[in-house]
């Protein structure tokens, strides 16, 4: 099976903020009370159970007063900072290039929340025992691996979410904004087609990703890789070494003494 | 006629010890399924949510230990302390004399009269107490630090919890088979079970302490 991707169209979507009860109900997730911050943006964060969201920004330039709407949710990075730090490998490479988790398996260590250069999964632990478990989108692994789209693509009346084969939506993405500039939104560009080995998740933008909060060139943290393959080869070895130069201090001791010995009796 | 055994630990100090020992096991026994891949199903789910669970009861008895030596006997653990800090040139003697010493004991010639701590033991409480503070504040960082502290420290937090276990592993290995099995040092042991050694052995390990505890009748 070839790699997917979803497309997010930030041009078309309208802030109606469907793809974030379609999300609820297919996932089944609690909706959570919240209290009105002044601003039609709600709820305020994303959380254990609230995986996508609609965020808004204002934009004030020539063209007066705009007002942006952007999908938050995990991007599905191929070079996954997440994937490499879970230590129970609860988070995985999906072969259709999505970041799989298995709830089963993750134990609530809370790394992956850490090490995300976009700060997508949230933990949902109780703060004393450390007892509970750390969500993200899916990408609805569920529907995408039996054939179904995302349940936010389906739902999205603006037709601002697409899913497909990744190439296409690449494709569709780059089409997409030369349109934009054409009709004088320079700013427009597309983000995911390379960003961290290609993402799961392509936007089209209308203006430059910080805009959005999104990082412009964002790395996969220095530290990430730094403890599978440093500190865990390094210990083994640091182990390994003093084992062996215990074993021949012993030997050696034990020569010593069995000369000490052998000169007495002889 | 002189008593056979001379004190050495007392009954807080032996205390925090075991308490010590116990809580590192666990703590190395639930955190050290991270660095063995064979051992992973233990971090997976149920069973990881548990071991997490152990590691914090563990992380409390550990943090406490030092508390209990400081309540219990002031006076040994201030002893202890200056002990460790105070270095002289015997010690840089000892230490470049320290395989003659464990190979050759007795007959290695020109290894400096040590006090209740050699060099050796002196170097492995300075270590034990950097690697205590790290632990307490990188597992404090790892426990509450969720959304309190940036990501970045919270990296730099795992990164050096991990490397301050791998020297404390080596120490405790070393210290493991100091105390329990090389011929010249494992009946020191005694000291941590009953608190005392054989005059002999004070006499030919820790002769300065030996001989403050002489003069002065006590010494820690």
């Amino acid at each position: 099976m070839g790699k997917v991707a979803m497309l997010i169209d930030t041009s078309k979507c309208t802030g109606c903020r469907g793809c974030q009860v379609a999300c609820k109900e297919w996932n089944d997730l609690p909706a959570t009370t919240t209290t009105n911050w002044g601003s039609y943006e709600n709820p305020p964060d994303l959380s254990a159970s609230t995986w996508t969201r609609i965020s808004f920004h204002e934009v004030a330039d020539d063209r007066g007063v705009r007002w942006l709407f952007f999908k938050e949710g995990c991007l599905h990075c191929t070079e996954a900072a997440c994937v490499e730090v879970c230590p129970t490998a609860a988070l995985q490479y999906h072969e259709m290039g999505f970041v799989s988790l298995d709830e089963d398996r993750c134990n609530g260590c809370g790394y992956c929340v850490e090490f995300c250069p976009f700060q997508i999964p949230r933990l949902e632990i109780n703060p004393l025992t450390g007892q509970g478990k750390a969500y993200k989108c899916t990408l609805c692994q569920d529907r995408v691996t039996n054939d179904l789209i995302p349940a936010c693509a389906k739902t999205c009346p603006a037709n601002a979410i697409q899913f497909g084969d990744r190439e296409a939506m690449v494709t569709m993405a780059q089409k997409r904004v030369e349109e934009l500039k054409a009709i004088g939104y320079t700013n427009a560009v597309v983000y995911g087609d390379k960003e961290l080995g290609g993402l799961g998740r392509i936007y089209v933008l209308m203006e430059r990703p910080s805009v959005y909060g999104l990082p412009e060139n964002p790395q996969v943290p220095a530290l990430t890789r730094l403890w599978q393959k440093g500190i865990q080869p390094f210990g083994y070895a640091a182990v390994g070494l003093t084992l062996l130069g215990l074993g021949f201090n012993w030997v050696v001791q034990r020569r010593v003494a069995r000369a000490a010995e052998a000169e007495e009796e002889g | 006629m002189e008593e056979r055994y001379v004190k050495r630990f007392s009954a807080s100090e032996r205390l925090a010890h075991w308490l010590h020992f116990l809580a590192f096991t666990v703590l190395l026994g639930t955190g050290g399924f991270l660095y063995m891949p064979a051992l992973q199903p233990f971090t997976v789910g149920t069973a990881g949510e548990a071991a997490r669970l152990a590691h914090r009861v563990a992380a409390v008895v550990f943090i406490a230990c030092p508390l209990i030596y400081l309540i219990g006997d002031p006076k040994g653990f201030f002893y202890s302390l200056r002990e460790a800090f105070s270095w002289g040139a015997e010690d840089v003697q000892w230490l470049r004399l320290a395989w003659c010493y464990y190979t050759r004991g007795a007959k290695c010639a020109g290894i400096p009269p040590q006090g209740k701590y050699n060099a050796g033991q002196k170097l492995n409480v300075l270590t034990q107490i950097v690697a205590f503070i790290l632990f307490t504040v990188t597992g404090l960082i790892m426990w509450f630090g969720h959304g309190v502290v940036s990501p970045a420290l919270f990296r730099w937090a795992v990164i050096i919890h991990d490397l301050s276990v791998t020297a404390v592993l080596v120490l405790f290995l070393l210290h493991l088979y100091l105390v329990a099995i090389h011929p010249f040092t494992r009946e020191s042991i005694m000291a941590m079970f009953e608190g005392v050694v054989t005059r002999e052995y004070a006499q030919e390990h820790h002769a300065r302490w030996y001989e403050e505890m002489k003069a002065g009748g006590e010494a820690g």
